[in-house]
């Protein structure tokens, strides 16, 4: 009962915050505190009517989506090399997946900053995807990794034995049985991608992406328009988790799943 | 049979091993030379000098920030870790609750900038926090400390990152049998002896790291201290990030990056000692003996 209490009260913190931001986002007047001076979608209208904000989301959605797809492509297959490699070979990917996890993303940031400089890479749309990915596809392998834990290898030695070609037990048995896991953690790429800063802010050059535009509006003041700016994507990450949760449910019922049950 | 999957394995892995070498692997390799090169009016010269470091080393403001982020990180890292254990503790072993766990993920998801301004309207001299203390009558003024101070940036760093830490314990807390706690609380245990005694002491390693974890997450954000830390709130990270956005020299800032790892690296060291020392970090023993 009392650890019930303590649990609650917890997540009221943690909700509280965000719950105040969706509230002002609505408020009439420009001022963010009590008292309440009524409702007024006023700040939302502005928030639609702003082009430097609609560039700033397509480029962001852009980013995240080319971010989500290159991370899908070399994720994909590493797992699925995963269970088929060695024990040297799993240490190998394992080091390269969980160090930069456990590093902040200031030191990511700055050494891709420093490795475009030698390089002479110009900073640009570009130079942020390459860094994106680095941030998700180590999240990517590390989840599917866990999700294919439950993948039985004995499938796909079935199909080649009767008489299927690589390519086709890849086709009609690995790639259906591994889809859910795919999109779900396409989806983790792209809101990876979609809300990523520190990283961004040392390799985006010139270039603005939503979280940079809402850094630059922050840093100049406080109005409800950039409550208006985060609850529309505090929607917009709900709308993500709940697509994941949807294929989750989709994959309770995959075979991946059906084998661990029987 | 072996030999082929093995080869396929390694030519499916070879495309992200690639990638996570020349985008991590090297720049981290070019960042750690360029900490020994010097910067000379916005050029930078390649060189072999150690006075990176040591003037890094020898300088109170790199000292301050660094004293100051090590604070906050380990203030802040214990707070999260302590809030973070309950609620672990509950969704493993008390209910699945597929409402709690969502409401978690959907903090987690919210936006890293969201939160830091949500906390700065939160916290400011006309926020809601000051606006409810006055209309309450406990205090006359607006309290100015609660924004721009180590405080606004412990409380907006626990709240991002509470949830990554919530789900770092309960995949540490789900390696512990249910079994094992269930015994405990009908010997007459309560949650919190069960804890002690139970599960502290299997899930020790798990829990330092998810404490380390939160703990070089939280000490090197650089973005909370400067939009809430004020003057007395700076870190080594802001420093860092400082010194490759205006002053420009790189050199020094790669070299103060990897003094700050040296610092994780050796608080994590200090952590798990302490807990050896204290006898809260175990071997940890075969389920079936605890269980007897």
């Amino acid at each position: 009962m009392i650890l019930r209490i303590v649990v609650w009260s917890i997540l009221a913190f943690l909700l509280m915050p965000l719950v105040i931001i969706v509230l002002f986002s609505f408020h009439a007047s420009p001022s963010l505190s009590f008292p309440f001076a009524g409702f007024s979608l006023r700040w939302y209208a502005d928030v639609l009517g702003s082009a430097q904000l609609g560039s700033a989301l397509v480029k962001s959605l852009a980013v995240a989506g080319f971010t989500a797809l290159i991370t899908l492509v070399l994720g994909a297959a590493a797992s699925l090399a995963w269970l088929r490699l060695g024990p040297g070979g799993r240490a190998l990917l394992e080091v390269l997946c969980l160090t930069p996890i456990a590093l902040p993303g200031l030191f990511v940031g700055v050494s891709l900053l420093v490795l475009f400089a030698q390089a002479r890479v110009q900073l640009s749309t570009v130079t942020i995807v390459i860094s994106h990915v680095v941030l998700a596809l180590p999240i990517l392998i590390v989840a599917m990794r866990a999700r294919l834990a439950l993948f039985d290898p004995s499938l796909e030695e079935a199909s080649r034995d009767l008489g299927a070609s690589q390519m086709q037990t890849f086709g009609k048995v690995t790639l259906p049985l591994i889809a859910p896991t795919l999109i779900a953690s396409a989806i983790l790429a792209f809101a990876v991608s979609f809300d990523e800063f520190v990283v961004t802010s040392f390799v985006a050059g010139t270039e603005t992406t939503l979280p940079m535009y809402i850094w630059s509006m922050m840093r100049r003041t406080v109005t409800p328009l950039i409550n208006a700016i985060s609850t529309l994507a505090l929607l917009f990450s709900i709308a993500i988790l709940f697509m994941a949760w949807l294929i989750g449910h989709l994959r309770r019922r995959s075979a991946v799943a059906g084998r661990t049950v029987s | 049979m072996k030999a082929p999957r093995s080869s396929m394995g390694s030519l499916l892995a070879a495309p992200a091993v690639l990638y996570m070498v020349v985008f991590f692997v090297v720049p981290s390799l070019i960042l750690f030379v360029y900490s020994f090169w010097t910067a000379a009016s916005y050029k930078i010269v390649p060189d072999f000098v150690f006075s990176n470091y040591l003037n890094s080393l020898m300088s109170p403001l790199f000292w301050t920030v660094t004293i100051n982020a090590i604070l906050i990180g380990l203030v802040t890292a214990s707070i999260t870790l302590v809030l973070a254990i309950p609620v672990g503790y509950y969704l493993v072993y008390v209910s699945r609750s597929q409402v709690i766990l969502y409401l978690i993920l959907i903090t987690w998801f919210s936006s890293y900038l969201v939160r830091i301004y949500a906390w700065r309207t939160l916290l400011g001299t006309s926020g809601v926090l000051n606006t409810i203390l006055l209309q309450a009558g406990i205090v006359d003024t607006p309290v100015g400390v609660f924004l721009f101070s180590r405080f606004a940036v412990a409380i907006t760093l626990i709240h991002i990152y509470l949830p990554f830490c919530i789900l770092l314990v309960v995949s540490s807390l789900s390696e512990i049998k249910k079994d094992l706690v269930d015994a405990a609380r009908d010997l007459g245990a309560s949650p919190l002896g069960a804890f002690f005694r139970i599960i502290a002491p299997n899930a020790a390693n798990g829990l330092v790291g998810a404490f380390m974890l939160t703990f070089v997450m939280v000490a090197g954000d650089y973005v909370t201290p400067q939009m809430l830390g004020g003057s007395s709130g700076q870190t080594t990270g802001l420093l860092i990030a400082d010194q490759f956005r205006k002053t420009g020299n790189w050199p020094l800032g790669a070299a103060q990056a990897f003094l700050m790892f040296l610092v994780s690296i050796a608080l994590y060291f200090a952590v798990k000692g302490l807990g050896r020392a204290t006898g809260l970090i175990v071997k940890r023993r075969p389920a079936k003996k605890v269980g007897a």
